[in-house]
């Protein structure tokens, strides 16, 4: 009798392991990626200052920057808007040629849509590094960014 | 005698225009597709931050992508994609560097669209490998639309797909590139 009951938990029990494992990997799977917007900034600084920590050490500064949410300030040198309405916007000072090129997540065109050439704004995103370039000049790349007009 | 001289300088500015050699985007289009047949669901990233220069007087062109800027739907897929395919923290960066063949047939000063071959070396990866792919050269109002697709091995720049995956995960990813380049102006 004893023995019958202490299967049951155990089979009960596993039970219970079983069914959180798997609601684990559905959810898991199904992850969305998180809202920039909503992200706390890892680093905080103007667009200028960014740059150039890539341009005089580009592996320290990609050891410290890449794959980190950055909240930059700076000037719009470009906006750009492709036919499908992906909007991406180039941040720093007009008379260098690098600059932070910001490629806005799509849940967030709307409030980057009224942004001009000359606008002083900050920018949120993710850095995927930095592309250095000596003829078209050399970019930061911030990706999933959104206009942060909290700038924080 | 001024008539001439005038006329001199208008050729000079023309020719000067339409021999923008240049090209070049830093919004570059590239798309990753690496969904295998008996795939339920795509397994498909984008990236709209390529840099890609063409020369049109040498025919000659480049890329630059990072893998960090590809987008995928599901987080999962991108974090998988970065961490233990294409482990974009070692090898943040996919170059190609190549030729157009027949750039003589392209008139880069008339609009048309014209079929290329592009020939050169893709590296990924920490690899280095040739590429030949047919390719289109749209050009329309001073502007340049390039657009190509080929197919690449994983194996060949040694990703590696573990058999867990591998109904899901093809061995050949499709490459789909399309770019609008604008004249550089140095």
């Amino acid at each position: 009798m004893k023995r019958k009951k202490i299967i049951k938990y155990v089979l009960l029990s596993l039970l219970v392991v079983i069914a959180a494992a798997a609601a684990y990997i559905y959810k898991e799977y199904n992850r969305t990626h998180r809202d920039t917007a909503k992200l706390k900034a890892d680093y905080n600084l103007p667009a200028a200052t960014l740059i150039r920590e890539f341009e005089t050490d580009q592996q320290s500064a990609n050891k410290k920057y890449w794959d980190k949410v950055i909240n930059v300030q700076g000037q719009v040198k470009e906006f750009a808007r492709d036919e499908k309405g992906f909007i991406s916007l180039a941040l720093g000072d007009t008379s260098s040629m690098s600059s932070v090129r910001c490629s806005i997540d799509s849940l967030h065109t709307k409030e980057a849509g009224s942004i001009k050439k000359g606008d002083q704004l900050a920018v949120k995103g993710i850095c995927s590094g930095f592309n250095a370039d000596e003829l078209l000049g050399s970019d930061v790349i911030l990706v999933r960014a959104v206009v942060n007009k909290k700038n924080k | 005698m001024k008539s001439l001289l005038l006329f001199a300088v208008a050729v000079f500015i023309i020719s000067g225009t339409s021999m923008a050699q240049k090209y070049y985007t830093k919004n570059g289009k590239i798309n990753f597709d690496a969904t295998a047949p008996t795939s339920p669901e795509k397994i498909e990233g984008v990236n709209r931050t390529a840099t890609c220069v063409i020369d049109s007087k040498s025919g000659n062109m480049q890329f630059a992508v990072l893998m960090k800027g590809f987008e995928f739907e599901r987080a999962l897929m991108e974090e998988h994609f970065n961490e233990n395919y294409i482990e974009s923290h070692k090898y943040p960066k996919a170059e190609f560097k190549g030729e157009i063949k027949q750039n003589d047939a392209v008139n880069y000063s008339k609009d048309g669209t014209y079929p290329v071959k592009i020939k050169g070396k893709l590296t990924l990866h920490g690899e280095s490998k040739d590429i030949e792919t047919e390719a289109k050269i749209i050009i329309q109002n001073g502007k340049i639309s390039a657009m190509a697709e080929f197919s690449v091995k994983l194996d060949d720049f040694k990703v590696s797909i573990p058999g867990i995956v591998a109904d899901k995960v093809s061995k050949v990813a499709k490459i789909s590139v399309s770019c609008s380049l604008e004249p550089f102006k140095s």
